[in-house]
């Protein structure tokens, strides 16, 4: 184990997979020789020169065309877009091109490839590079779709989104960047599509994602310390595929889901859960199913206001323990 | 938290608080009995909407006050205002302002109203791993002491409960093949609300009307035709069976036409006769309770229409939806109990009407009937039909009278006609 | 236009006149040779006759949806086919019926995915406006403008990387020079010098409008190329021998490490835009024009010019016509997809699971 950060682990992730597979090249906005605005990769382009790790211009239609066809033709390209925000200017490509190519040419063309992003708020940048776009993603058949929350599963699940035939939009959570965590040194890879546990509960599950799991961990601490309740937390790392069979155990055991993602209120990822949970586990439920979400609007950029939208561990634990009375 | 005046029905906008059944000071349970309201036409017990200590009584007994109204107010550990907990509501972050109501229904007047309807109380709104553990168990939810707000029954309340090793049955009078724990030979059943309600009822119409049983004889002949032709095409169209009881009833109205004293109430020393009959209906709830909803106005209706409003009461109350306005305004009741094959019933009177009516079962019997003077042993459907009357209100000839007329009406009323 | 950079004009004018003028400068045994112009005239009659055949179909309602028709685009792509390796990557759009079957896909493939068969290209999946065969290279055909363009850019970069001497083919509508996509691609393309050639076929209308009326240049492709620094290339797009050139030149050019380039072909449909198009919107008289510029009546006449026999010339017509029938006559005996491939093939594991 190596004690190493969130953008330390985005780097590692990519170098382990470059170093077993040649044809896996990267390209994207500064990413080369300046490493990354985030600095998240940082000494790729000195460890696997200018073939493989290549600066685009400002094309986000070009840099995902470009992975797109080399992707159809033998390669497994990982393509950065700087910000989630800037996929709105190229989801011809993500949406239309590469989420259908297969099903449209019946299995024809495989899409090996990876949509690195920095997702979400908290870093204060206002509405147009703050937003948090996994639900976009999610609802497209055709594209699988990860978040990871710590800096092993960051290396892990970057590894398996690379190594995978079909194409990942691999969100990750840029207030997490500086974040530190134990990663497995060597070769490190995680399964998508299986969501983790990370706190046993009995008396309630939080259903979180990215840099909501930290602070669903948090609340679930001040859930037992302050209100003796037992809030169990389940990182769901994947929203496609998605591990419905962790989420049901989880709701079987504890009878009661509150979901905490950053997506604004309306057609965020929780909604599918909830939707899902209250179809197939309905009469497991000992409360209506609660959503904490970013309220429906644009995130602002003030320190105040933009804590305010986010949904915060103060928010978490006290919805939390209003909702399990 | 403030205590509020309830809304009793759609149309009734005022109400008279009748009874405090706690003073200043004395503590209240969450759902036992707080007050009693009347209106023009019913009373009715509230229970507190929280438990707390009675802080202060704004409106006093005899008092009229509008719907919405704060009677009372109710130290439940609150800081006692209206208003969520938080002493600075933040701006509702998820615009999810129903599931903040229903974090804190002891702030919503709508919630505190609604404590008096079965379906709105949080007692009886369960969860779905609650209905499922109670329907596995066979468990009354009323048996079950709820340990989350406003008393709602947790499923963690349930697992206790079996825990204990002590489940309630709810299937007291069918002796269904649920094991009852006994201790020394006996078990012992709490009351719930519905049962502590009906038993305190019919103690004081007991107590308060001198009861008087008449019952009479009746051919029902000529309804039984009507039935046996008809029944088949009514099955078909309407989607319920067309039992005696529609006929009964309408017969009953009929009656009242001349004999307008059964369809009363006694007011303190007055009898205050009802030009309209409301005609409540005795339903069964499957051994659970019995609760007598009301078809209004039902001297206007046709047999046809009776019977339709009948089923659409009894499957409503057996389905839980019926409404406080359902009860409202009843002036005459009957009671029927035919399909349990009892000879009659001696019925005890809804307060604060002056009669009721029971009808039971309808057999068929060799009758006497007397043709071109000389007697004939025929066979005939019949069934004894008593009437409970108030004796401070009316006397025996009268209300003997009156049941002969409906006697009259059941065995001669040409219903091929009012039936189409 | 003053400060246009090098400049190969290689047809002036679309005129008939100029036409004539130039064809007697054809030499014998020239540069392109009788195998090739064979091969170009079958292609360009392959394209004629199942696109006439994919409207005769609409008309019996064997066909469904929509269609676009390359019917007097022909030259195009034939002669870019002719230039191509069989491992070069073709990309095209939804008017792309005939860039996939010059690479080789089957007539009754492209029949019957337009009917919706079995027996089609995708299995009946994709339809008219996404016809792919990659086994042959046709890489596919895409719905969205412009969307193709960066994506063969991007097979360019696989077959640069993996120095495979690869290129892409990207064939796209004058339309397409107004969206940004184009432009993304050309200057990604130029700077990562991708082996890559944009073929844009002006057939003078975006759908119902003339790109004259919606264009800041008079030629929408090729007065874009010097921003970009690439040669302004327009040519008789009608004329599948200077189309030939053109392409071969920039095949070579890619192929040598030297980067994109951009063709414009001045063409023109002789159907409306779409099958629902009775193109009303064309002045009196410019069809009727075009027609007598068919690309197919100017090529029988170059083979004829050659020396090529007149019997050689139909009886390679009549084969291609006997190809359609038996192509149509296959597809419309094959059945329906069966209803177990609606679930297939969303993902590399050949399901449509999102879930456990």
């Amino acid at each position: 184990m190596a004690e190493l950060t969130y953008r330390e682990a985005v780097a590692e992730g990519i170098a382990q997979e470059m170093e077993r597979d040649e044809t896996v090249v990267f390209l994207g906005e500064d990413i080369a020789k300046a490493g990354g605005v985030f600095k998240a990769t940082v000494g790729l382009y000195d460890k696997f020169g200018p073939d493989r790790v290549r600066d685009t211009p400002i094309s986000e239609q070009a840099i995902l065309g470009a992975a797109m066809g080399a992707a159809m033709t033998g390669l497994k390209p990982i393509a950065e877009i700087m910000f989630s925000d800037f996929l709105a200017v190229c989801w011809d490509i993500v949406a239309n091109q590469i989420a259908k190519i297969r099903y449209m040419t019946n299995g024809q063309v495989s899409m090996p490839l990876v949509i690195r992003t920095a997702n979400g708020g908290g870093a204060r940048f206002g509405a147009q590079h703050s937003q948090s776009v996994e639900n976009w993603s999610m609802m497209i058949p055709g594209l699988k779709v990860v978040a990871p929350s710590t800096p092993a599963d960051v290396k892990g699940l970057l590894a398996a989104a690379i190594r995978d035939p079909d194409p990942v939009m691999f969100f990750e959570q840029k207030s997490l960047y500086s974040s530190k965590g134990d990663v497995p040194e060597g070769e490190h890879i995680e399964e998508i599509g299986v969501a983790k546990v990370v706190r046993e509960g009995s008396d309630v599950t939080i259903i979180a994602l990215a840099a909501m799991v930290p602070r669903a961990l948090d609340a679930a601490d001040r859930l037992y310390s302050e209100a003796g309740i037992s809030a169990g937390v389940v990182d769901l790392r994947s929203l496609v595929p998605l591990d419905t069979k962790t989420i049901f155990e989880q709701v079987e055991k504890t009878s009661r889901l509150v979901t905490v993602e950053e997506n604004p209120r309306l057609c965020g990822w929780g909604a599918e859960i909830s939707s899902i949970v209250a179809e197939e586990r309905f009469w497991d439920l000992d409360m209506p199913i609660i959503r904490i979400t970013t309220p429906h609007i644009p995130l602002p950029s003030a320190d105040e206001l933009e804590d305010m939208a986010l949904p915060s561990v103060e928010r978490i634990f006290e919805t939390v323990r209003q909702g399990v009375d | 938290m403030d205590v509020l005046m309830p809304q009793l029905g759609e149309t009734v906008a005022e109400g008279t608080l009748s009874i405090w059944h706690k003073n200043v000071g004395e503590r209240v349970e969450a759902n036992e009995l707080l007050f009693e309201i009347s209106t023009d036409k019913v009373e009715m017990e509230v229970p507190a909407p929280a438990g707390g200590v009675m802080k202060e009584i704004l409106v006093k007994e005899g008092e009229t006050v509008e719907v919405g109204a704060i009677l009372a107010i109710l130290d439940d550990g609150t800081d006692g205002s209206v208003g969520p907990i938080a002493p600075e509501p933040a701006p509702s972050l998820e615009n999810n302002a129903q599931h903040l109501t229903h974090s804190l229904p002891a702030a919503s007047p709508s919630v505190a109203s609604a404590a008096v309807s079965p379906n709105h109380d949080p007692r009886r709104r369960l969860s779905p791993v609650v209905r499922k553990l109670v329907a596995e168990h066979n468990l009354n939810p009323d048996n079950i002491d709820g340990s989350g707000l406003d008393g709602r029954i947790k499923k963690s309340d349930v697992l206790a409960l079996l825990q204990r090793n002590a489940p309630t049955t709810t299937d007291q009078a069918s002796g269904s093949s649920t094991s009852l724990p006994s201790v020394d030979g006996k078990k012992v059943i709490p009351f719930n609300r519905i049962r502590r309600v009906t038993a305190e009822h019919m103690v004081r119409s007991k107590s308060t009307s001198p009861h008087v049983h008449q019952g009479v004889e009746v051919d029902f002949s000529r309804v039984d035709r009507v039935r046996s032709d008809k029944g088949v095409a009514w099955r078909a169209r309407e989607g319920f069976s067309l039992n005696y009881l529609p006929f009964v009833a309408r017969a009953v109205c009929d009656a009242i036409v001349e004999f307008p004293h059964v369809n009363a109430h006694v007011e303190e020393n007055s009898l205050v006769v009802y030009d309209q009959v409301n005609l409540a209906i005795a339903v069964d709830l499957n051994f659970e309770g019995l609760v007598a909803p009301v078809i209004q106005n039902a001297s206007s209706m046709t047999a046809v229409e009776i019977a339709r409003s009948i089923a659409g009461l009894a499957a409503r109350a057996r389905a839980n939806q019926l409404t406080p306005g359902d009860h409202l305004g009843a002036t005459y009741t009957i009671s029927n109990n035919g399909s349990f094959g009892t000879l009659f019933t001696t019925p005890i009177i809804n307060q604060p009407q002056v009669a009721i009516l029971s009808t039971d079962s309808i057999t068929k019997r060799p009758v006497v009937v007397e043709q071109d003077g000389e007697d004939h042993l025929v066979i005939r459907p019949v069934g004894i039909v008593t009437q409970a009357f108030d004796h401070r209100a009316i006397d025996g000839a009268y209300a003997a009278a009156f049941l002969r007329k409906v006697k009259e009406i059941i065995e001669t009323k040409n219903w091929e006609a009012a039936l189409p | 236009m003053a400060k246009r950079t090098t400049k190969r004009r290689i047809s002036k004018s679309t005129k008939p006149k100029k036409q004539a003028a130039r064809k007697s400068k054809i030499q014998l045994n020239d540069d392109i040779g009788e195998k090739t112009r064979l091969r170009m005239w079958q292609l360009q009659l392959e394209i004629r006759h199942v696109e006439q055949r994919a409207h005769d179909l609409f008309f019996q309602n064997l066909i469904k949806g929509t269609s676009h028709l390359a019917i007097g685009q022909e030259a195009i792509a034939s002669a870019c086919a002719a230039v191509m390796r069989p491992d070069d990557y073709t990309f095209c759009t939804y008017r792309g019926h005939a860039h996939t079957l010059v690479r080789g896909a089957s007539m009754e493939g492209v029949l019957g995915e337009l009917m919706g068969r079995e027996c089609g290209l995708l299995g009946g999946k994709g339809g008219s406006m996404h016809l792919t065969d990659v086994e042959k290279g046709a890489m596919g055909s895409y719905a969205i403008i412009g969307a193709h363009l960066p994506i063969a850019a991007g097979a360019a970069w696989k077959a640069q990387y993996l120095k495979t001497g690869q290129i892409s083919f990207c064939f796209f509508g004058d339309g397409t020079t107004n969206i940004g996509a184009f432009h993304e691609a050309l200057n990604f393309s130029v700077v990562w010098k991708l082996p890559v050639v944009f073929v844009c076929e002006n057939n003078l209308y975006m759908e119902y409008t003339p790109i004259s009326d919606v264009t800041a240049v008079e030629h929408p492709a090729a007065d874009r190329a010097g921003a970009y620094g690439l040669e302004s290339i327009i040519v008789d797009g009608n004329d599948a021998d200077l189309v030939y050139r053109v392409a071969r030149d920039a095949a070579d050019k890619a192929r040598a490490g030297d980067g994109p380039s951009l063709i414009e072909a001045k063409t023109y449909r002789h159907s409306g835009h779409s099958r629902a198009d009775p193109a009303t919107y064309r002045p009196e008289g410019e069809l009727e024009k075009w027609l007598e510029r068919d690309p197919l009546k100017i090529y029988r006449k170059r083979l004829i010019d050659f020396g090529v026999k007149e019997s050689k010339v139909v009886a390679i017509e009549k084969a291609v016509l006997e190809a359609v029938d038996d192509a149509t006559e296959f597809a419309k005996n094959s059945s329906t997809p069966s209803k177990d491939v609606l679930m297939t093939e969303v993902w590399a594991d050949g399901g449509a699971s999102w879930r456990n």
